[in-house]
Formats: structure tokens, C-alpha cells, sequence
């Protein structure tokens, strides 16, 4: 049987609410005048974070070469982290000529024999696809073989964007991995966290308050994730999507097989991180879990006010204009907000129709959603007197120009932002930004310039 | 000269520190003033290129893609894709220059570049970059032949002040200006190609650019056929100083393999001096050889005893080996991304053409490691002295700053190799 996914189905996601209105929610891309990832990138991005797997790129050079080590996607795995390891066979003009095949199979034998992992992802890419390599009869005949799961993920970058890719990663662990194994326990508080990919640890700001609660994560779709446990997904019951839409097919397709519903939310700033706990405890419909987590609220609030209040005095009356994408543009919004700065304007190019009406929500009447930031934000920043921008790098000469602080929220973020910890982390690069005078410093004129 | 291995003898690579040839294509690109590199492939390819080529540089990189989709994967022969792509970007923004490159999936269906080229209403120049052949440097000195062979106008006519300069990709920025400035010490007007001395240099923009901001003109390339001479930096360098000699038979040429080190830049001096008829270079020159010397006697005792792996670009390779060599270091492992005539050269105990899992096998054969950020995470496993070289590397800021060529920049580092080492020997 061949295992390919029906990208057309996934392009038509029922559970998308602007899909009623759009003929497809993904658009194809525009030649020469787009800039995001392919859907291998989106494929590696939502199974990479499996430390204990190796991720097999059967493709030339650029798709793993200029990819592997670029995500900090942490791992408590305590084997070696597989995910900032790069496999790929690195096919050569022969290879386009004669088929893959057999490279592919003696790579998988050569990773298996060195390096042992728990499962190989293999993933097709845009040449191999092309060339026609079986790649579902490769990962057949290794995995009867080795008698370990080995997977062929088929998403090579040109069917589509990063999104769509995601979706068939996520695809391609329904189809092989979940449902494969039982769980040795199960609780009535078991959760799966789902499109949590732990960039830069966000996942460990909250996980320790679950695990407090009595809410057990039986498995993760990526971060910080195990195979064994994404095997036995399907006796969670719950699905929490965590802040990306992109795994939504996945969960209403876990939810028609195995009857597990799912909620989605953020862990961004401090009213997010609570009304997601107390989203979980609800949905799990436990009076008792639903007190105890009210009360853990109540005692973490107060704990990180404690820890806020001299960012709070130092952000009075301060003004930020935020540029980013997806559920970004009002999760960190909102986030800003809890540590006592005006949001003035968000961008919402890169955004769903939900987030934007989202956005819409968090900033309020007054707050100015940018349909086309590079143009509109440098007028926004002098109309409103904002004080901070926080965009990706390409935005750090519209702040040096205004003269104003830049914090980088896209490719920079080194530290994490997520949960009420996280907000700290935030508060303190902030502070530091906006106390830098490298912004104004920089902007100065030489002595022979007028 | 030890053990060489031309080929990976392993069916993958594993930990691969080895870039694709349409990745050094863009970088060439990047070196001509208001150039669009412009690849032709799915969206990806070019994603992850700017990635790579943004956090290395710290800088925003002009870069465009095609955008091949699954459609157009099988409908299109190329025409529909780049001349669209010409249009949209020619609507925002007004380029010098479009560089073509293809990639892997746009070569394995056999896309003609030349032919849609030919459609093409503005100035372009096209280049096939299979990403499943050659690497890095290869793809930056095929793009540097095609600027050659598609706009450099033919002539007769010989400017003997004029001087060509061709250097190889892993040449920073910084060392493109000092072997430029260098050569113009002995009265030369130098011209680079690719130029990055003045587009990726890391100098502050006035805006973000949409276009690469600085580099060679493209008004230059197309005059270049009147320079005397044309000297070309690394081996993956000779094919385009052939080309260039086509356009004027009365150019002449000087290939050195590498600048780095004492012997070569002697050779450089004492070529320049020939050609001047002078007796001695500028004072400043004089001076940075006696201060190389003097490092090399200050590094030696640490050098001596250090055994190195170095890691990187063939052209790249060569220079660092040599250079470490004549200061007493014992190069005991050089791993090379690509074959190239220059691993024969190579003086070190084995010279092989692998990864960083090579290089990870080989642990025991070495103490300091010099190579491109990925060995951060080698070095620290292995707990190894660590110098990092090579593109990308975004453990570090300043990397179009370091500058490891000519008597100046070899004094600093042999001086940074020794310091690594000690430092590795006192504190583990």
C-alpha cells in the first residue's frame, strides 16, 4: 500500500474556519516574490524534535546540509540527541540517473549499525520524488528487517509551503507511529501536546505545573519528544494544539479514529499560560483537577507579579509595535500587555483569519493591525511615539532609523518567552533593550556627514 | 604528505559540514553591486540559503526564488517560473543584475536556462548549479565563469595598471580588501570578482537592502577584458581566469593556490615586484612579513606540539595547511568537502574527502579543530581546542572580519591557533 497522503485533503482542512470562504487554505506560492520555507522544511521542523529517532534525508546536499543544527529544539533525552545530528545520503549525479534505492537502503544499515536510534524517519525530497525512488518499499523492507519503526515522510519541498508540510509530518506519525504501541500505565489526566516543538525549552516553563496538577503529557508531537510515547498517543484523552494550527488535520483525524477531542491554546504571558491550564483542567472535566488548578493560578500569578513589578515601573507609559507571524502576532502581543507595555500595532500579513481576529481582540479598537508592515510600521512608530520594536532582523533599520529599541522575536529568540517564567525572560530582554544605547549610538552621524 | 582519499567511501554523509553549489552561486551573486540572486528550484532551497547566509553574515540577504511547485515541477519547462519570477521582482525593486542558478530538482528535469534566459528582457546571467555535484566552491567559481562568459565584453585593447582579482569562496570579505589592497600597494587598480569586500563586509547600511549593497558593478564586469593582468586565488579559480583570457588574448595570467602563510606571500611580493620593476614594497608590507616571522617564532613552542584537524573548502584547506605548517604545527587531519587537485598539495598526515562524523572517528589524531561552526558541538563533545573557520558560522559574530591571509592576517592566525591550544592545555 502506498502511504502517501492526499495533499488535496490537506489543503482542504474542514476544521480550518476560512476554509468556507478561500478555495484552498494554502495558496501556492508567487515566483519571485515569496520567501518562506518549502514543505520538507515544514516536515522536518514537526518530527525533528524526536531526539531519540534519526532523520534520514534521502536527497542532495543543500536539504539536510543547510538545515540540520539551525533549530534549538531541546531534548532530555540522555542518549545522544539525535536532533542536532544530520543524516542524509547525499545523492549524486549517478544516483539521479540510476535510482536512489540502494544507497538509501545501505544508509538506513549503516545508521542502525552505528548509532542504534528508536525509529528512522526517512524523508523524500524534491529530487528523489522526482526520480521516482519507492520509498515506502525501502522503509518496509528495513523496518521488517530491524523490527523498529521506519518511516517515510513524503514532503518534498515543492508540493507545497511549510505549513502544509508540517501536516504530513504530522501524517505520516498518524500513519505509522501512533496506535502502534499500548502505553504500560494510563490516567484519567493523560494529555498529548501537540505542534510543541520546544524551541529553545518553551515546553519546559510549563510542563513541570502539568506534572504538578497530576496531568500526565503521554506524548509530544515533537518537543522534547520520544517514539515510544508518540506510539501510544492514542489512549490520551486530550489533544492540546499548542499555539500552531498546522497539526489541526492530525487531531481531527485522532479524534474520528480514537474519539480523543482537542483544544488549542498558548502558553505565551501570564494570562495565556492560565486560561491554557485552566482550558486543560476543564477539558478533562474534573471538578477537583479544576479547583487545584484555580488555585495554582492564583498562587503562580501572584509569585510572578512579585518578580514583574520593577519591569512593571520601567515599562509605565511604553509603547511597542510588533512584527511577526502566525499566532505570534497576539500571543506575544498579549504576552507585552501583561508586563504593562501598549501594544500599538501587530502585524497580521502572516496570520490566519482566526488570528487576526484574535489580534483584533487583544489589541482593542485602538490598536492598528498592519496588513503590510515593511511599509507601515516606521509611520506607525513616529504617529504613536512608540518606544520598541519587536520584529525579525530585517526590521532592526526601521528602529535604528526611529532611533528607537529592537528586540529580534523571529530567528535571534535564544532564550524562551513561553510560560510565566518565560515572561520573565521577556521582561529582562526588554529592559535590556530598551536601556541600550547602541540603537541611538549607531544612528549617529559621522563628523564629515551633515 | 600522507594518506589521501579522493572519495567518501560511505554510502551517507553523517554530521555533513558540506554546502551545495547553488548556495555558493548566491554568494557569488552577492558579490555584484544591485544584484537579485535568483534560484530556480522549489521554495526551500532558497530558504534555507538565507538562513545560512543571514545568520553567518549577521546582515539581510537580497535572495529570490522561482518557486517551483508540484505543477510546475512537471508542467513547466522553466519559462513560466523565471519569467514570472523577472517580472515580480522587477515590479518592487530595480536590480543591476538577475543571477539564474538552478538546483537540484530543476536539473534532474531537465530545465534549459540558457533557452529561457534567451527569453528573458533583462540583464541576466544564467548558471546550471546541480546541488547533487560539487559544493560550495564549486557553485561560487561556476557562477563567477558565467558573469564572466555572459557579460565580460571582448577586446584587444590592454590597460597594464588594470588588475583582475579572482578569489576563491572561502575568502572573507575582509581578505578580498587586504589581497586587493595589497596588490593596488604597488600602484594597480584592482577590481574583484566576486567582490564581497564591499557587500558583505558587515558594514552599517543606510536601509535594509533589497538588493545586494555593494560589490563589483556590473558596468565593471563588463569592461574587465582590458586588464593586463588577471591573478586567480585557489584551484577552483583557474577555469574562470580561462575564461576571461578568452575574451582578450593579450591578458595575461598569475594563479596562486592560496595567499596564506609566508612562502606564498613572498610569491605574491616577489611577482609584483618583478612586474613593477620596483626593489622593495611599501614600507607597511614590510613591516607585517617581520611581525608573521616574529609570530611564527612566538607560536612555535604551542604549535609544535600541536596536532591539528582541519576541516573545510579545498581552496580554504589548502591555505590554513600551509600556513600552520611552516609555523611547526602538525596538521594530522584535513577533511575536505569536495575532491580538488589542491588535496594532493595538502601537507598534512592524511587528507580525506568526508564529514564530521570522519572527523568524530578520528578523535585521538588531534587536539585543536579548525573548521566551520558546526565543529562547535565536536569540539565540546571531544573536548578539543577550537578555532572556527569557514562558512557558516553563527556560534560567532564578526566572521567577515577574520582575516587569515597575506604576512597580516597569517600573524594573527597563528597567534589566535597558539593561543586555542594553550588555553586547551592549561585549562582541559
Amino acid at each position: 500500500m502506498a502511504t502517501k497522503p492526499k495533499i488535496r485533503e490537506l489543503l482542504e482542512e474542514s476544521a480550518c474556519s476560512h476554509n468556507k470562504t478561500k478555495k484552498t487554505s494554502c495558496n501556492a506560492p508567487t515566483p519571485g516574490a515569496t520567501t518562506g520555507g518549502c514543505a520538507f522544511e515544514g516536515a522536518q521542523i514537526s518530527l525533528f524534535p524526536y531526539a531519540d529517532a534519526a532523520h534520514l534525508v534521502h536527497g542532495p546536499i543543500t536539504c539536510l546540509a543547510a538545515s540540520w543544527e539551525t533549530r534549538a529544539t531541546k531534548t532530555s533525552h540522555t542518549g545522544r540527541d539525535f536532533t542536532q545530528m544530520g543524516f542524509t545520503t547525499d545523492i549524486s549525479n549517478t544516483d539521479v540517473v540510476f535510482g536512489g534505492e540502494e544507497k538509501l537502503l545501505a544508509s538506513i544499515d549503516y545508521i542502525l549499525k552505528h548509532y542504534s536510534p528508536e525509529a528512522i524517519f526517512v524523508y523524500a525530497t524534491c529530487v528523489t520524488a522526482l526520480i521516482g525512488d519507492d520509498i515506502d518499499a525501502v522503509c518496509r523492507q528495513a523496518a521488517e528487517k530491524y523490527g523498529l519503526p521506519v518511516v517515510p515522510v513524503h514532503a518534498p519541498g515543492f508540493v507545497g509551503s511549510k505549513n502544509l508540510g508540517s501536516r504530513l509530518g504530522g501524517e505520516a506519525a498518524l500513519m505509522h507511529l501512533i496506535g502502534t504501541l499500548e502505553p504500560e500505565t494510563t490516567t484519567p489526566f493523560d494529555i498529548n501536546l501537540i505542534g510543541e516543538y520546544n524551541v529553545t525549552g518553551d515546553m519546559w516553563q510549563y510542563a513541570h505545573l502539568l506534572d504538578e496538577l497530576g496531568i500526565r503529557i503521554l506524548s509530544t508531537l515533537s518537543g522534547d519528544g520520544r517514539v515510544r510515547a508518540i506510539r501510544s498517543a492514542h489512549r490520551a484523552r486530550l489533544n492540546v494544539i499548542v499555539c500552531a494550527k498546522s497539526l489541526i488535520s492530525l487531531t481531527r483525524k485522532m479524534e474520528e479514529k480514537y474519539g480523543i477531542p482537542h483544544i488549542s491554546l498558548s502558553f505565551y504571558g501570564k494570562r495565556d499560560t492560565s486560561a491554557g491550564l485552566l482550558a486543560i483542567a476543564e477539558a478533562l472535566g474534573d471538578t477537583d483537577l479544576i479547583e487545584r488548578t484555580k488555585r495554582l493560578i492564583v498562587r503562580e500569578e501572584a509569585a510572578l507579579e512579585e518578580k514583574i513589578a520593577p519591569y512593571r515601573a520601567l515599562f509605565r507609559g511604553k509603547k511597542a509595535v510588533l512584527n511577526t507571524g502566525g499566532n505570534k502576532t497576539w500571543s506575544i502581543a498579549a504576552a507585552l500587555q501583561d508586563l504593562g507595555i501598549e501594544v500599538v500595532a501587530t502585524a497580521v500579513k502572516k496570520a490566519t483569519e482566526a488570528d487576526r481576529e484574535k489580534a483584533r481582540e487583544v489589541l482593542g479598537e485602538k490598536g492598528v493591525l498592519m496588513m503590510n508592515p515593511g511599509a507601515e510600521q516606521a509611520r506607525i512608530i513616529e504617529e504613536r511615539g512608540a518606544h520598541l520594536l519587536l520584529a525579525g532582523g530585517r526590521s532592526l533599520y526601521t528602529a535604528i532609523k526611529k532611533g528607537i529599541a529592537f528586540a529580534d522575536v523571529n530567528q535571534e529568540k535564544k532564550k524562551s518567552y513561553g510560560g510565566y517564567n518565560g515572561l520573565l525572560n521577556l521582561a529582562e530582554d526588554l529592559k535590556n533593550a530598551l536601556e541600550n544605547p547602541v540603537f541611538k549610538n549607531v544612528a549617529k552621524r559621522a563628523p564629515w556627514e551633515k | 604528505m600522507g594518506e589521501i582519499s579522493h572519495r567518501n567511501t560511505k554510502p551517507l554523509q553523517v554530521n555533513p559540514f558540506k554546502l551545495s553549489q547553488p548556495m555558493g552561486a548566491t554568494l557569488a551573486f552577492l558579490g555584484v553591486d544591485r544584484c537579485m540572486p535568483l534560484m530556480h528550484g522549489a521554495m526551500g532551497c532558497t530558504s534555507f540559503t538565507k538562513v545560512y547566509t543571514t545568520r553567518h553574515f549577521c546582515e539581510p540577504i537580497a535572495i529570490q526564488t522561482t518557486a517551483v511547485t508540484d505543477i510546475t515541477a512537471i508542467l513547466d519547462g522553466g519559462d513560466t517560473s523565471i519569467v514570472e519570477s523577472v517580472k515580480n521582482i522587477t515590479a518592487k525593486v530595480s536590480p543591476s543584475l538577475i543571477g539564474l542558478h538552478s538546483t537540484g530538482l530543476t536539473e534532474t528535469k531537465g530545465d534549459d536556462l540558457r533557452a529561457v534566459a534567451a527569453q528573458v528582457d533583462f540583464p541576466l546571467v544564467y548558471v546550471n548549479t546541480p546541488d547533487y555535484e560539487g559544493g560550495l566552491e564549486s557553485g561560487w567559481a561556476l557562477a563567477a565563469r558565467a558573469l564572466i562568459e555572459q557579460l565580460v565584453e571582448a577586446t584587444e585593447a590592454i590597460d597594464d595598471d588594470k588588475v583582475v582579482l579572482l578569489p576563491h569562496v572561502s575568502l572573507t570579505p575582509i581578505e578580498v580588501e587586504k589581497i586587493k589592497d595589497f596588490i593596488a600597494a604597488f600602484g594597480y587598480d584592482v577590481l574583484a570578482l566576486p567582490d564581497l569586500s564591499t557587500s558583505l563586509d558587515g558594514h552599517l547600511g543606510e536601509k535594509q537592502a533589497a538588493l545586494s549593497s555593494g560589490g563589483i558593478e556590473v558596468e565593471q564586469i563588463r569592461t574587465l577584458g582590458d586588464a593586463g593582468l588577471v591573478v586567480s586565488v585557489g584551484d577552483s579559480m583557474r577555469a574562470c581566469a580561462e575564461a576571461l583570457q578568452k575574451k582578450n588574448p593579450f591578458m595575461r595570467h598569475r594563479h596562486f593556490s592560496h595567499l596564506s602563510g609566508l612562502e606564498e606571500t613572498d610569491a605574491l611580493a616577489a611577482w609584483l615586484l618583478a612586474e613593477t620593476g620596483r626593489e622593495c614594497p611599501p614600507e607597511a608590507i614590510v613591516r607585517w612579513r617581520r611581525r608573521l616571522q616574529d609570530a611564527m617564532l612566538d607560536g612555535h613552542f604551542s604549535l609544535g606540539q600541536t596536532r591539528i584537524l582541519a576541516v573545510g573548502e579545498p581552496d580554504q584547506l589548502a591555505g590554513l595547511c600551509h600556513s600552520l605548517h611552516e609555523a611547526g604545527a602538525k596538521v594530522t587531519v584535513a577533511i575536505s568537502t569536495i575532491d580538488s587537485p589542491q588535496l594532493e598539495k595538502i601537507p598534512a598526515g592524511r587528507v580525506l574527502v568526508g564529514d564530521l562524523e570522519d572527523a568524530e572517528n578520528l578523535g585521538d589524531a588531534y587536539d585543536l579543530i579548525i573548521g566551520n561552526g558546526h565543529c562547535e558541538a565536536l569540539a565540546h563533545r571531544l573536548h578539543k581546542a577550537l578555532v572556527l573557520r569557514g562558512f557558516p558560522n553563527w556560534e560567532e559574530v564578526g566572521n567577515p572580519l577574520k582575516q587569515d591571509v597575506l604576512y597580516e592576517g597569517g600573524a594573527f592566525f597563528l597567534c589566535e591557533c597558539a593561543n586555542a591550544a594553550e588555553k586547551m592545555r592549561r585549562h582541559g
